[in-house]
């Protein structure tokens, strides 16, 4: 963590109360982002988002598996989070595991949704090739490579840059093979499927410091917050999953307009990432 | 305190314009210096006997450098100076650093050098500015003059025989910083001058380049001897808006100079800063594409011109 000297502190709370913060942004400004795909050949998709000095790299990988007794009609995706010891010595050993978990599970929530699956960001019902025999795992893995704040919201959308990037191998089942055991699967190695991405949310995190509250705060700014929500919202402009960090409690009326700011920054925030992301991918065709 | 790489989303032309005017800086630095990468022959005369310093091995009887930078020959010495490296401190540079802890009759601050500095405590005025042994009192209340964490400027004093590096801050001008921000840039970009405190009038604002690397914005303050007393009502209120505009547009720029890898000089940082201002640019977007690329153009012409004069 960054250690600031009092005079510090004042004056970074003092420049979000005047709402111009030290590198010059104003309360509602996110900083560049920079967005690379295809950038783990091994993996179903990936992606690499760089929002300002915080680097993270996120993977998808598809495995062919059962799905749950208790859902049949439905895939699994599962999300990790590793924080890598070159971002901050305090990540060291097992320093990071506590940051991964929180975070973890901040996505789980915001991008899975509930146990039973419903009102999640990825639709896991088109995961499934043959109900309640075959279907996709989803692992998807996230890497912090360099921490300048705000992790949650550049992680939540270098996951959507990689689903985006996913092409799961067209699936032809053997039915006949095996009626009560696991049927013959065969995978192309041409043809591929692409993942759709129009129901990911994205996570837009509102940093409260002092009275004000602002979005993607550093991490000098993230060391004077109270508290710190973050919202998920689709395409729609629909509420997908919440997590508040932070001991300091908060006004349920101050939620609610925090609710409606992150519902109107996500929709900016969402077009700036669409266009990067294609803008990747044709980058990533030129090379190619 | 990161050191921020740029995020460009440059359009087609501006990369190529970035491109063509880095390359040409390039040039034009690239015919006084003898810069080597790792495993590049370092060209030496055998029959002198040569001494093989930092940096450099031998490899099938030809010297090769180890370490990217450039190559510096002093007698029969080679080796090569590194770029990127930690700050190397000399005695008198003026450097900014942040306290770490408080030790007996010291504090010990981090300023980017390989280990970390000292500032005794007899080594620096107090408060009260009188001139008289360090009492045990005054050990007792080394808090109230720098904290943990407090960003402080200091004087390199010299070397101890133990290798550990002394500071000292025997003038009003040193001290605590406070009301601004620091950041850090690669050392080298820092050349020693004569001045490396400056007031910038126009905009009350205080410039102090640290040779270590580390940059001090903040708002103007006038050195005094006795602050300790109203210090504490003072902190209540915030910089004003207008202070505060000049301080990120200067900060920025610096940013922005830093991750072209040009030399910092407070010249050079208040001419950025003004043609950002000039050409109506808001203070975030100096660190945008635009104006990167022109910064670097205003650069090469400056170069190009003070070459031919």
């Amino acid at each position: 963590m960054v250690g600031l000297s009092i005079g510090e502190k004042k004056f970074i709370q003092g420049g979000i109360s005047q709402d111009l913060r030290a590198d010059g942004r104003q309360r509602r400004d996110f900083r560049p982002i920079s967005v690379e795909i295809g950038v783990i050949p091994q993996a179903n998709g990936s992606a690499r988002v760089k929002l300002g000095a915080t680097d993270v790299i996120a993977s998808v990988k598809a495995e062919l598996g059962r799905p749950s007794s208790l859902q049949p009609d439905k895939g699994k995706a599962a999300i990790f989070v590793d924080c890598s010891p070159t971002a901050a010595p305090i990540f060291e050993g097992r320093g990071g595991e506590e940051l991964s978990t929180e975070l973890s599970l901040a996505l789980q929530r915001c991008l899975l949704g509930g146990k039973s699956g419903a009102g999640a960001g990825i639709d896991l019902s088109s995961l499934v090739i043959v109900e309640g025999k075959v279907c996709w795992d989803l692992y998807i893995d996230g890497l912090v490579v360099s921490s300048d704040g705000n992790l949650l919201d550049a992680l939540a959308a270098a996951i959507k840059a990689a689903l985006s990037n996913t092409g799961l191998p067209k699936v032809s089942v053997d039915l006949a093979a095996a009626k009560d055991d696991q049927p013959e699967v065969d995978l192309s190695d041409e043809e591929f499927l692409q993942f759709d991405t129009s129901g990911i949310p994205v996570v837009i995190t509102l940093t409260k410091i002092g009275r004000h509250y602002i979005v993607d705060a550093t991490s000098e700014e993230e060391s004077q917050m109270s508290s710190a929500v973050s919202v998920s919202v689709n395409r729609r402009g629909q509420i997908c999953g919440m997590t508040k960090r932070g001991g300091a409690g908060l006004d349920p009326s101050v939620i609610l307009d925090m609710i409606s700011v992150a519902k109107s920054i996500s929709q900016q925030f969402m077009s700036v990432l669409d266009s990067e992301i294609a803008a990747a991918e044709a980058a990533e065709a030129d090379d190619a | 305190m990161k050191e921020i790489p740029l995020q460009l989303s440059l359009s087609q032309t501006q990369r190529s314009r970035l491109r063509a005017a880095l390359e040409k800086l390039q040039d034009l630095a690239s015919k006084s210096t003898a810069s080597v990468t790792v495993a590049d022959t370092i060209p030496v005369n055998h029959e002198d006997g040569i001494l093989k310093g930092h940096g450099t091995s031998e490899f099938n009887e030809e010297v090769v450098a180890t370490v990217c930078g450039v190559v510096e020959r002093v007698n029969k010495l080679v080796y090569v100076r590194t770029l990127r490296a930690r700050y190397i401190p000399e005695v008198g540079d003026i450097i900014v650093g942040r306290v770490l802890e408080i030790a007996p009759k010291r504090w010990r601050l981090e300023i980017n050098f390989s280990q970390d500095a000292v500032l005794m405590l007899s080594s620096m005025n107090l408060p009260d500015g009188i001139q008289r042994r360090r009492t045990a009192v005054d050990e007792l209340n080394m808090r109230s003059i720098f904290e943990e964490n407090d960003v402080v400027c200091a004087e390199v004093r010299g070397f101890q025989h133990d290798g550990s590096l002394q500071l000292q801050a025997r003038s009003q001008k040193y001290g605590k910083l406070e009301r601004g921000q620091l950041l850090s840039v690669p050392s080298y970009l820092v050349k020693r001058r004569k001045q490396h405190f400056h007031h910038l009038e126009k905009y009350g604002v205080d410039l102090i380049l640290g040779c270590n690397g580390f940059i001090w914005v903040g708002e103007h303050v006038e050195p005094k001897d006795n602050e300790m007393v109203e210090d504490h009502q003072k902190q209540e209120e915030f910089t004003p808006l207008e202070t505060r505009q000049h301080i990120c547009r200067i900060a920025n720029s610096i940013r922005l100079l830093s991750a072209l890898g040009f030399n910092l000089s407070a010249d050079k940082i208040v001419e950025t800063a003004e043609a950002s201002m000039f050409s109506n640019i808001a203070i975030k977007d100096i660190l945008g594409a635009e104006f990167c690329v022109e910064t670097a153009e205003t650069e090469l012409k400056r170069r190009v011109s003070k070459r031919r004069s």
